[in-house]
């Protein structure tokens, strides 16, 4: 293979073909997003299906989704690094990969989403306290600067750059102060999942979205860092067994596996508690005093109904949280998969209320029901990130050490 | 609370819904005076930019016991809880871009800030916020009746009713130059008001007992502006934004359409 | 020196951290966003010296004072003028549009000459010179030939020195043929006419009446003059004035009646059958003033001198018309008759009109007498808060001109459409049967047509057969501002200023109840290179020569009408109009001009029409909706409202985007139908549908709304322009291409007020 001096030593990888091929079908629904995202620039945001009424829309969902599916990073990151759970470095480096996707793309899609994108830094210029995406923008990109840096030694252990001495110590030396990047990320992480959740939760013309909360957040601070503690260690092992189908190779050991997925299984469990609670002080005390029944939510239109609340609570949340908590069901590999990948649909599921249906739902009585589908240009610049992200596991995969338990998993005859 | 509002004012509205004949005269008055564009198809009423928009609400009864009301609706310039100026746009703007003043209680907009994040929109229950989706374009030479005194937005930012914040500064000009630094009731009057044939819209400072909208409205300090006169309501009173338009309407079934409502519960001061 | 990996790697570092460290990177970050706040595409409009022009709106028969605010020599703004009789400040969303008449797409920028076949949209330009002579050759050639009478004349007013100007063109010539645009006005004056001798306007002291009893009129929807109708509206409100109003669907002013008064869900076509249902409690409860015993006559039955008996107005509304009979024909009860008639009859100033929506329809005289007779029975006739017959205007007062022997032959002529004539003795126009005239009814064939501010081809029942008629004559001769339906239709374009740009004199406002000239003023140069269609008329007949040059004696437009106005002329540039405040019209008590001196219930200048006493008087005949309801379930309904320019002018586009999108969907119109009828048929909110009638067919969409009436459908007027720009052109349905002229028999006026129609789900 002609770049077979890049690959990691002790592994086998396809082809160049084959990977090529791979790399050339997902570059094309790159290209294909990549025209879209131009055409927004180019043309403005009338390329989207928006409208007043959905002045967020996909993208905003798309991107609380993979931020908080990104939040497998920092809390494996805090367990590993913080708290100390050792076993789950052998994971640590494609949870970080993940996050890094995730982040990339969230900013990503938030350049793309805004009206006017070369002003875009006036979020931080004209800052404006008071506002949860000013804490966001912050937050956001300081912790993508750290995931950054997480990401780095990462690349610095490929093969040929690692014989660089400088780089070689660079990365040595990075190594030695993860800890501190991985604590300020998780203390980042902290406060812009939170403040996500805050976007919606503190619209206090919002009746759906709007919480009562502790002191300036919002309940929906809290319960957005909470779910992305559960669900993105979900997804991440979601991915991780996902490769692992794909490349039909074992990757890290079922024991570093179930440790996260056990320790995700309790959040998630918790979550749901608080979510319930949540739920239930909202219907029954805030949604009442402002005049609204419950059901107001969920009636009179064509989409929206109780079968959304079901599905997150509990298909998505009680169902797999009761696998990953119970030892012999999550043990079971189809089990925890499903369950994990239910974890993950349900935190989207509930990015997607907390975006979509917030803005669906009518607040003046004589209004109506908004419903809005996606012009191809907004599902184009959606699945973009998806086909940059795979396409960034595909290469980290080839040629970064990303899974250290790879080679002892699957001894290499060296004679090929 | 009283104090701290010592000297400053804060404009407001009245509008009659018994005299509004929903003509329409207001929405364009707007339009013309505040350099507001269109488009060759203007019936998607989700992208058409209406700094002033009339709703039709009905009693949702079956003929012949139907009936109708239109409620024009400005931007509210609400004040927030307390007056603090949290308006639910201002607090979430993240680059400043939409200001409350405390001298004169008007929600600014500033386009040239505004990047466009729409975040404003989602928090405004009263869809008074409208995004530049495109362009502004005049056909061929019709551009000539802009207007110097309102800056034309450019594609990509928020734009919503000033409350014609420029003829404040007009007014303030005129009176500073003349050695005055109160404005008179008439000198200070929106383009919407002064154009509605019914006369169904009155603006002034509602801190001013002197002033038509106070008294009309009657707005009490103690409760962040919740109007004394019975007929008198603001629009989703309950959520706390403390709006700065005020309508007046003496049928019951509209003035409970100016808010949500359990099923049985009874709307204060019905009878 | 040797540049290694490490190196090379390291320079690219240092570099990119040299670079931002730098100003380079904020500075450019800075400048691209300055760039964006100054988009060299998005306009920035250029400041100026501010001055204001006040004149006077002509936009509609309204006559509101405006004022227009110039930045430089720029028009930016329209307003209403505050102090003006009519609309002290007030303007409607037509008048606040002018500026995109002024400066938009569709203006016609230079004389045209059809170059394609008609209608096809292929123009040349000529010099004004060449249009003049064109037009003045082609109808000295008709002249000669001795067929000026086949030379006709549109306009949408017959008031105003342009008016007069068109008609004194018109006599010199030698054409009967001049024609005004139909509306209420004239059922409203031939009905004064006939029942108080006088051929004047009806005016509508609405700001002093206390009760208001409307059978159909769009009071705050266009009727009269549209602001000073809101104007009155808000009054009313204020005052505690209660409305009444008696109309099929629940439109915005049925609604503002339900506020503090009443509305009565009528049976279409039926507003006379309840007028004298109401005067039957009156005269029955003896609720009537003293004015029916000392000012009018035909009230009692009487025995002429030969012993024959003639019935009276009392008896037979006694007979005909009690409530119960009437809530059969009207379907409002019995009971809220009564209480209605008791309230109007025990109010100080009550007041009853009539004219459904803006009036775009005469309608049935007959409706209007039955409304007057009301008026009359609780004596409002010429008092206060009452119906005022306002003398028309009578500041024109130039020389007859000399008509020589080729004119005078041929104003001999009767005309086409019959006016005048035994059939319809009292009507002036019928611009109803102007296409069946054309097309073959008629004597003779017209010839040549002058077309100026109207848009028949548009704005007249039956489109179609208008459009025929146009293809049947040989010149059609346009003096339209604007690219219209008519204009599009024509041989050649002269075009008018527009009236922000032009001198005119607006004479009486629609409704008013007191004498009123407004002066339209300049208040920009004019834009393009169009002409005043004054200046138009006096060149046209200076090129003809003789006698019809003679009779043009000013040397333009504008000397015209100082010289008109002589020594007030002044007085009207200082205040932008003129008005007789104190007048008051002459007393019941100083008599009324028909032949008995009295307020004739029945009217004695019938007897020419019809020997038969019922037929003198007003009473209810139902006009019938074109078609066969075997064929048609639906009636199929026009609605007027003020967001909609129905009329000459198209509506611009702030217009267009202040419909709503229940009305208009994309380029589909949609029709207003009752939830229960369109349940039965299928249909839902939004659902495609054809509508159907004898007429034609088109495709709409469906808007449940419950203020229709079941088994109707409701369209707007204003829509479904073929003309005009991409902003107004090809978006809903004209209802006048699925409805025509249905004839009042007593007059030849169209009094359609439907069609039948079926609904079908596409
Ligand atoms: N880098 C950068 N700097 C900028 C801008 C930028 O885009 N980029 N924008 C510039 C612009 S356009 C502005 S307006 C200034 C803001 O700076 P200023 O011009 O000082 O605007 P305000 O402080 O908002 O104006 C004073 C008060 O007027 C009230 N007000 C009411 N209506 C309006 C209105 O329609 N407009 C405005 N401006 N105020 C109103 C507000 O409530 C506010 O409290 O910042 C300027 N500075
Ligand atoms: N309805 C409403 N009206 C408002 C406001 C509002 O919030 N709402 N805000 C008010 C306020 S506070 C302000 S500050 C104004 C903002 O309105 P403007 O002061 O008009 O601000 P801009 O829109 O930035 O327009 C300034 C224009 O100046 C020109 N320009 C800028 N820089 C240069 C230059 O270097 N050279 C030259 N030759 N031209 C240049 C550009 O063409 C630019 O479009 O609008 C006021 N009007
Ligand atoms: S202009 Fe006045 S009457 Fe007309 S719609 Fe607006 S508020 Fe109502
Ligand atoms: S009405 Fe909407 S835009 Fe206006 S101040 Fe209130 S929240 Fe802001
Ligand atoms: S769209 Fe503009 S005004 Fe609205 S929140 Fe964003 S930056 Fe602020
Ligand atoms: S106050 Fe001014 S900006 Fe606001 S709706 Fe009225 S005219 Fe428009
Ligand atoms: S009512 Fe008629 S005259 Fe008055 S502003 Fe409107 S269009 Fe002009
Ligand atoms: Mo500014």
């Amino acid at each position: 293979m002609i770049d077979s001096a890049l690959i990691p030593e002790g592994v086998k990888r396809c082809p160049t073909w084959k990977f090529l091929l791979a790399l050339a079908v997902c570059g094309v629904v790159l290209l294909w997003g990549v025209i879209a995202m131009l055409l927004c620039w180019f043309k403005g945001l009338n390329q989207t299906n928006m409208n007043d009424y959905y002045g967020f829309a996909l993208w905003i969902w798309a991107d609380l989704g993979v931020i908080a599916l990104g939040g497998g990073a920092f809390f494996t990151g805090l367990l590993r690094y913080v708290i100390g759970k050792d076993e789950l470095k052998h994971i640590i480096n494609y949870a970080v990969l993940i996050g890094f996707i995730c982040y990339s793309s969230a900013l990503l899609i938030l350049a793309i989403d805004i009206g006017q994108p070369l002003r875009g830094w006036f979020i931080f210029w004209h800052a404006n306290v008071h506002s949860m995406l000013t804490e966001v923008a912050f937050c956001l990109t300081c912790y993508f600067g750290v995931l950054c840096i997480e990401y780095l030694p990462l690349i610095l252990e490929n093969r040929q750059i690692d014989k660089v001495p400088f780089f070689h110590n660079l990365s040595h030396n990075f190594h030695e102060i993860m800890a501190v990047f991985a604590a300020t990320g998780a203390f980042l992480s902290f406060f812009h999942q939170g403040s996500l959740g805050g976007v919606a939760g503190v619209l206090y013309g919002r009746p759906f979205g709007y919480r009562t909360g502790l002191l300036v957040w919002p309940w929906t601070f809290f319960l957005f860092t909470w779910s992305a503690a559960a669900c993105g260690p979900c997804f991440t092992i979601f991915i991780t067994r996902l490769t692992e189908k794909i490349t039909g190779k074992q990757l890290v050991k079922p024991n570093v596996i179930h440790l996260l997925a056990k320790i995700a299984g309790w959040m998630l469990a918790s979550y749901m508690v608080a979510k319930i609670a949540d739920t239930l002080w909202w219907a029954f005390r805030t949604a009442p005093s402002e005049g609204f029944n419950w059901r107001d939510f969920y009636s009179n239109n064509a989409l929206y109904g109780p079968w959304i609340l079901f599905m997150e609570i509990v298909v998505c949340g009680i169902l797999p949280a009761l696998i990953l908590t119970v030892k012999s069901l999550r043990e079971r590999s189809g089990l925890l998969f499903t369950a994990v990948g239910l974890a993950a649909l349900g935190v989207l599921l509930n990015r997607w209320v907390m975006v979509l249906q917030v803005l669906a739902v009518p607040v003046l009585p004589f209004d109506k029901w908004a419903l809005y589908y996606p012009s191809w240009q907004e599902v184009a610049t959606t699945i973009l990130p998806v086909a940059y992200g795979v396409i960034l596991i595909m290469i980290s995969y080839r040629y970064l050490p990303i899974f250290p338990q790879e080679r002892e998993l699957n001894a290499v005859d060296s004679a090929v | 609370m009283e104090n701290e509002q010592h000297g400053n004012k804060k404009y407001g509205m009245v509008i009659n819904l018994d005299k509004c004949t929903g003509c329409g005269a207001c929405m364009v008055a707007c339009m013309s005076e505040n350099n507001v564009p269109f488009k060759k198809d203007e019936t998607d009423k989700l992208k058409s930019i209406t700094w002033m928009r009339l709703f039709k609400l009905s009693n949702k009864k079956s003929y012949p016991d139907s009936d109708i009301c239109y409620l024009p609706r400005p931007c509210m310039h609400c004040a927030g809880p307390h007056e603090h100026g949290h308006s639910p746009c201002v607090s979430v703007c993240p680059a400043t871009a939409t200001d409350y003043s405390t001298e004169t209680g008007i929600v600014s907009q500033i386009y040239t800030r505004c990047f466009g994040c729409r975040y404003c929109m989602a928090a405004c229950p009263y869809h008074a916020r409208y995004f530049n989706w495109w362009d502004p374009v005049w056909p061929e030479g019709m551009e000539k009746y802009l207007s110097p005194n309102v800056s034309v937005r450019m594609r990509g930012v928020v734009e919503k009713c000033s409350f014609c914040f420029h003829r404040y500064q007009l007014a303030m000009d005129k009176a500073y130059v003349e050695g005055r630094r109160e404005l008179e009731e008439k000198e200070y009057q929106t383009a919407c008001t002064q154009a509605c044939p019914a006369g169904a819209i009155t603006f002034g400072d509602l801190n001013n007992p002197e002033h038509k909208v106070h008294q009309l409205a009657q707005p009490d300090p103690e409760h962040d502006g919740r109007p004394r006169n019975p007929n008198v309501f603001r629009l989703l009173e309950r959520l706390g934004t403390n709006p700065k338009v005020y309508y007046f309407s003496s049928r019951e079934w509209v003035r409970r359409s100016g808010d949500n409502y359990l099923k049985d519960e009874v709307m204060p001061g019905a009878h | 020196m040797k540049i290694d990996r490490r190196c090379f790697l390291s320079l690219g570092i240092g570099a990119a951290a040299g670079v931002a460290l730098s100003p380079l990177p904020w500075k450019l970050a800075d400048d691209s966003s300055i760039w964006t706040q100054n988009w060299p595409w998005t306009p920035v409009p250029k400041d100026g010296k501010v001055s204001h022009v006040n004149s006077t709106c002509s936009l509609c028969p309204g006559g509101c004072g405006i004022s227009v605010r110039k930045v430089g020599d720029r028009a930016v703004k329209i307003e209403g003028a505050a102090g003006h009789p009519v609309n002290d400040g007030g303007i409607c969303i037509r008048g606040l549009s002018g500026l995109q008449l002024l400066y938009g797409p569709t203006r016609v920028k230079t004389p045209l000459k059809r170059a394609g076949k008609r209608g096809e949209g292929k123009w040349t330009k000529i010099s004004w010179q060449e249009a003049i002579g064109e037009v003045a050759q082609a109808l000295g050639k008709l002249r000669d030939g001795g067929q000026p009478h086949t030379l006709a004349a549109v306009m949408g007013s017959d008031r105003g020195t342009v008016s007069q100007l068109m008609q004194r063109f018109m006599s010199a010539y030698g054409s009967p043929n001049f024609f005004r645009m139909p509306s209420v006005q004239d059922a409203y004056e031939q009905a004064l006419y006939l029942m108080q001798g006088e051929r004047a306007m009806a005016g509508f002291d609405v700001d002093n009446a206390d009760f208001v009893l409307s059978f159909g009129s769009g009071l705050i929807e266009g009727w009269g003059a549209p602001v000073r109708m809101i104007r009155a509206c808000g009054k009313w409100v204020q005052d505690g004035v209660r409305i009444v109003q008696a109309e099929p669907r629940l439109s915005n002013t049925a609604a503002k009646a339900a506020v503090n008064g009443d509305w009565l869900p009528i049976k279409p076509g039926t507003e006379a059958a309840l007028a004298l249902g109401i005067a039957n409690v009156i005269i029955r409860e003896n609720l009537f003033n003293q004015f029916v015993d000392q000012a009018s006559s035909g009230f009692e039955s009487a025995v002429d001198s030969e012993g024959r008996q003639h019935k009276g107005f009392k008896e037979l509304v006694l007979t005909s018309y009690s409530p119960e009979t009437v809530a059969g024909i009207t379907g409002i009860d019995a009971d809220r008759i009564t209480a209605v008639a008791r309230d109007f009859a025990a109010a100080k100033h009550p007041l009853a009109l009539a004219g459904r929506g803006m009036g775009h329809t005469p309608g049935s005289v007959y409706d209007i007498m039955a409304v007057q007779a009301l008026n009359a029975l609780v004596g409002n006739i010429n008092a206060d808060g009452g119906v005022w017959a306002v003398p028309e205007p009578d500041y024109i007062q130039w020389d007859a001109p000399e008509i020589d022997k080729t004119a005078a032959e041929g104003n001999q002529k009767g005309r086409i459409d019959g006016a005048g004539s035994a059939d319809a003795p009292y009507s002036r126009y019928l611009m109803n049967r102007f296409a069946g005239a054309v097309l073959g009814k008629s004597t003779y064939a017209i010839q040549a047509l002058l077309v100026s501010e109207a848009n028949p081809a548009y704005s007249l029942p039956d489109t179609e057969a208008f459009k025929a008629a146009l293809d049947a004559i040989p010149l059609v001769v346009s003096f339209s501002s604007f690219m219209d339906e008519t204009a599009a239709q024509a041989d050649l374009i002269l075009p008018n200023h527009v009236y922000l740009e032009r001198y005119e004199d607006i004479a009486a406002p629609a409704g008013f109840s007191k004498p009123l000239i407004g002066l339209c003023r300049p208040a920009v140069d004019p834009q393009f290179d169009t002409r005043h269609v004054g200046d138009a008329i006096i060149a046209i007949a200076g090129k003809l020569g003789g006698n019809t040059a003679a009779a043009f004696p000013w040397a333009d437009y504008k000397a015209c009408l100082r010289d008109t106005f002589g020594s007030r002329w002044d007085d009207l540039r200082q205040t932008g109009y003129w008005w007789n405040e104190a007048y008051q019209p002459s007393s019941a008590e100083s008599g009324f001009k028909t032949t008995s001196g009295k307020f004739e219930f029945v009217a004695t200048a019938l007897r020419e029409y019809s020997k038969k006493s019922d037929a003198m008087m007003p009473h209810y005949e139902p006009i019938a909706p074109e078609g066969d309801a075997s064929k048609f379930s639906l009636v199929l309904m026009p609605y007027d409202t003020l967001r909609l320019s129905s009329g000459y002018v198209g509506s611009p586009p702030f217009m267009m985007k202040s419909v709503p999108d229940t009305v208009l969907k994309g380029n589909v119109g949609l029709v207003g139908v009752n939830p229960e009828t369109a349940s039965s048929l299928g249909l839902t909110e939004g659902a495609d549908a054809v509508i159907e009638t004898p007429k034609g067919r088109a495709a709409v969409k469906v808007h449940l709304s419950a203020g229709v009436p079941p088994d109707c459908v409701f369209m707007p007027r204003g829509l479904g322009h073929s003309a005009y720009d991409d902003y107004l052109a090809g978006k809903g349905v004209n209802i006048y291409q699925l409805m025509g002229p249905v004839e009042d028999p007593v007059s030849g006026l169209d009094a359609a007020w439907g069609i039948r129609a079926n609904l079908i789900k596409a």
